[in-house]
């Protein structure tokens, strides 16, 4: 320091220049300026209270009594006497209505006595912008659920000191907020001229955590920060918080309880027997095989042999008692025919075994059929109830009606195994050919029409006598109504009767009028 | 194994000084002048204070007034340029104060040096920012009438000139009072108050701005 190098060299004659200008202007300055080593100031602002305090370096000295006095530099004033700081007790002197200016520089000076005695006089000059330290504001903190008020409590007047836009310039308040590891830092907006308590809302925080809170001022001027002691509270959940929840755990209680009470109540009426549940499921509803349901599997390509048996109605003949040859018998035979597709159509003369009928066709290998045949008399009836491929038991159907068709179907076997496709040819009275009916969609067409439209073009194939028949009777027991006694399935033992088609054709004529329903597989 | 710090060792010169080149060409930022200004304001307040820490006894009564001006902003537009023309006349005012500074201490060599240099950038800065002002008026004083330009040429002289004043006071109490070291005492005591006064009066107006 300039001064203190010079002062060893300067202080005798100062000191007597001071003693006599003091004596002059009637300044009482018995001591040379020692100050600096006997005492320490300190200004603070202290709740917005311009506090300045000093302590004694040398404790052994204890003053009861202590006098400020204080001039500004760029005034050229004399000595002022702080009036509510004279001869005072207390070694700090409230200064906030009296120094008014922030930028000055004040010169300072405190006398401590003891009786009348002055035991130390301690001197300091202070410029307030770079000497002034802020002791951070008071505050309370109220927690929430998810926020805190931080309320910062300002004097109803701000002093004149701090006015200016010095607290908001000068001074900036900042509110910490720390959790854990984590410390936030809110830099409210100061107005100018603020005025009573601040509430400072810290929002966005986690429920039942918690928060600590300190409050401080950050002078521009990179001074010291002197924190508030921190404050923490714990955010507890809020009533609605708590409410929400329970309501939410009552509703899921409430749910489980319903269904324990249905399902409980289900499983009661099923043991009771007062409602039967299904144990199987449908096959819709079966997803063993889930690839199986998604991607069905194709049915085997199968060879697929549309027969159609066109039936040929054939008028009733009457006999009008005409001996002519019997040539006429050919023209109503069902002459083949080719259509478009490749099929040779031939017209199946179907006829129902009655009684005479039975009798004339049946060869002695054969079983006699039973009393339950059909009536010839009764033709549609007949040919509902009885199909022309026997397949098993069925309703309306009786064995020994199965069995004159089996008959049937053994006096064929001859003829078809020699052959492996349809015969085109043969004798007016016989027709042979071959169909695989495990495949065959047979229909009989009304009596309207004698040309069904055209067949789809499918491969021939051998009949195999044996293996249809069995096949037959499978898949027609189901399918008892609405077959079409058209087509017999002979078997392997008997032979059919040549000259039953032919001669009989025209009473099976008449006695066949079929429905228009296919005989499907 | 070592090539990490060496390369930080080398990048970390370079990156300092591009960040001081940086923050010094932010820093001249004219449209930055509040920043400017209380970045330089605190950084002489700081020097000024180091320099001494008590102030004599014996100097009070050597004390003068030296009625630092209270008003020397004209209200009519633009605030911007007054600022700048006052701020460039405190700053070549107080180098040319100081200039005279005689003593020869080398701890108050020191820190008048860094005074004096921190005043030099101040006019720099001041100048080029006047400068870019000037530009922008010549560009706007053909679409104005001539007595417009006339009545706001007025304005900055008569603010300016109580700066003046008040620091030919200030140089003549040196001059009257010999240079001695209570002067030079009061002088810094004024200085320092008067930079911090109207860093005080133009902060709130450049923030509004």
């Amino acid at each position: 320091m300039v001064w203190n190098q010079n002062a060893s060299l300067v202080r005798p004659q100062n000191l007597y220049l001071v003693v006599c200008i003091s004596f002059v202007f009637g300044v009482s300055s018995a001591f040379p300026d020692l100050s600096d080593k006997f005492c320490t100031f300190k200004v603070t602002f202290r709740n917005f209270r311009l506090i300045l305090s000093w302590e004694l370096k040398n404790h052994s000295v204890v003053p009861d009594r202590y006098t400020l006095r204080y001039t500004v530099i760029s005034r050229p004033d004399q000595v002022k006497i702080v009036e509510h700081c004279s001869n005072t007790t207390a070694s700090s002197c409230d200064l906030t209505d009296v120094w008014e200016v922030l930028p000055e520089t004040y010169s300072i000076r405190v006398d401590g006595f003891r009786g009348n005695t002055t035991l130390v006089q301690c001197s300091s000059y202070l410029f307030l912008v770079t000497h002034m330290s802020l002791e951070p504001p008071e505050f309370d903190i109220v927690g929430f659920t998810d926020h805190i008020n931080v309320l910062v409590k300002f004097p109803p007047v701000i002093p004149k000191i701090l006015g200016g836009g010095v607290l908001k310039f000068y001074l900036s308040l900042i509110i910490e907020e720390q959790s854990g590891n984590i410390v936030k830092k809110h830099n409210p907006e100061l107005n100018e001229n603020i005025t009573g308590n601040f509430t400072y809302v810290i929002d966005k925080l986690l429920p039942n955590t918690n928060y600590c809170v300190s409050v401080y001022f950050k002078p521009r001027n990179l001074g010291a920060v002197h924190r508030s002691p921190v404050k923490c509270i714990l955010l507890q959940p809020g009533q609605e918080t708590e409410s929400s929840e329970s309501a939410k755990i009552g509703g899921i209680i409430t749910m489980f309880v319903i269904a324990a009470v249905i399902v409980i109540t289900i499983i009661i009426l099923k043991r009771v027997g007062y409602i039967c549940l299904r144990n199987h499921f449908p096959k819709v509803l079966n997803f063993y095989n889930f690839s199986t349901w998604v991607f069905p599997e194709m049915p085997p390509l199968e060879t697929v042999a549309f027969v159609e048996v066109i039936h040929v109605n054939r008028k009733k003949k009457v006999w009008d008692y005409n001996y002519d040859d019997e040539s006429d018998s050919n023209d109503d035979t069902a002459t083949p025919q080719t259509n478009a597709g490749g099929y040779t159509m031939h017209g199946l003369v179907g006829r129902l075994l009655g009684p005479a009928s039975a009798s004339s066709a049946t060869p002695e290998d054969c079983m006699e059929p039973d009393a339950e045949e059909p009536d010839p008399s009764e033709p549609d009836t007949d040919i509902d109830t009885e199909p022309l491929v026997p397949s098993g038991p069925s309703p309306g159907q009786s064995e020994g009606t199965s069995g004159a068709y089996e008959c049937r179907g053994k006096q064929l076997q001859d003829p078809i195994t020699e052959e492996d496709s349809w015969s085109t040819g043969g004798s007016g009275d016989k027709i042979t050919f071959n169909v695989n009916l495990s495949s065959v969609f047979m229909r009989v067409l009304d009596d309207d029409l004698e040309v069904p439209p055209g067949l789809p073009s499918f491969p021939e194939e051998t009949y195999n006598l044996q293996e249809s028949h069995r096949l037959e009777t499978s898949s027609l027991a189901a399918n008892g109504e609405g077959t079409q006694p058209l087509f017999p399935t002979p078997s392997a033992e008997c032979q059919w009767p040549e000259d039953v088609l032919s001669d009989e054709s025209d009473s099976s004529e008449s006695d066949v009028d079929i429905g228009d329903g296919y005989i499907m597989r | 194994m070592s090539t990490k710090p060496d390369v930080i060792r080398k990048c970390l010169w370079p990156a300092c000084l591009v960040g001081l080149l940086i923050t010094g060409v932010l820093s001249l930022d004219c449209n930055l002048l509040h920043f400017h200004l209380r970045k330089v304001t605190w950084q002489n307040l700081r020097l000024l204070s180091s320099m001494s820490n008590s102030f004599p006894v014996e100097c009070l009564r050597e004390i003068k007034a030296f009625e630092l001006p209270q008003e020397i902003l004209s209200h009519t537009q633009p605030v911007k340029r007054y600022i700048v023309e006052a701020f460039y006349e405190m700053s070549i005012q107080a180098f040319n104060i100081f200039s005279q500074y005689t003593f020869k201490s080398t701890w108050e060599n020191d820190y008048l040096k860094q005074i004096q240099i921190g005043l030099d950038q101040q006019l720099q800065y001041a100048e080029r920012c006047l400068e870019e002002e000037e530009k922008e008026e010549d560009d706007s004083k053909e679409m104005e009438e001539d007595g417009i330009n006339h009545s706001e040429a007025t304005v900055p002289q008569l603010s300016n000139l109580e700066l003046r004043r008040y620091f030919n006071r200030i140089d003549n109490f040196l001059k009257e009072k010999k240079y001695s070291h209570c002067a030079w005492e009061i002088i810094r005591v004024e200085i320092r108050r008067c930079f911090y006064y109207y860093f005080q009066k133009f902060a709130p107006l450049l923030r509004k701005k």
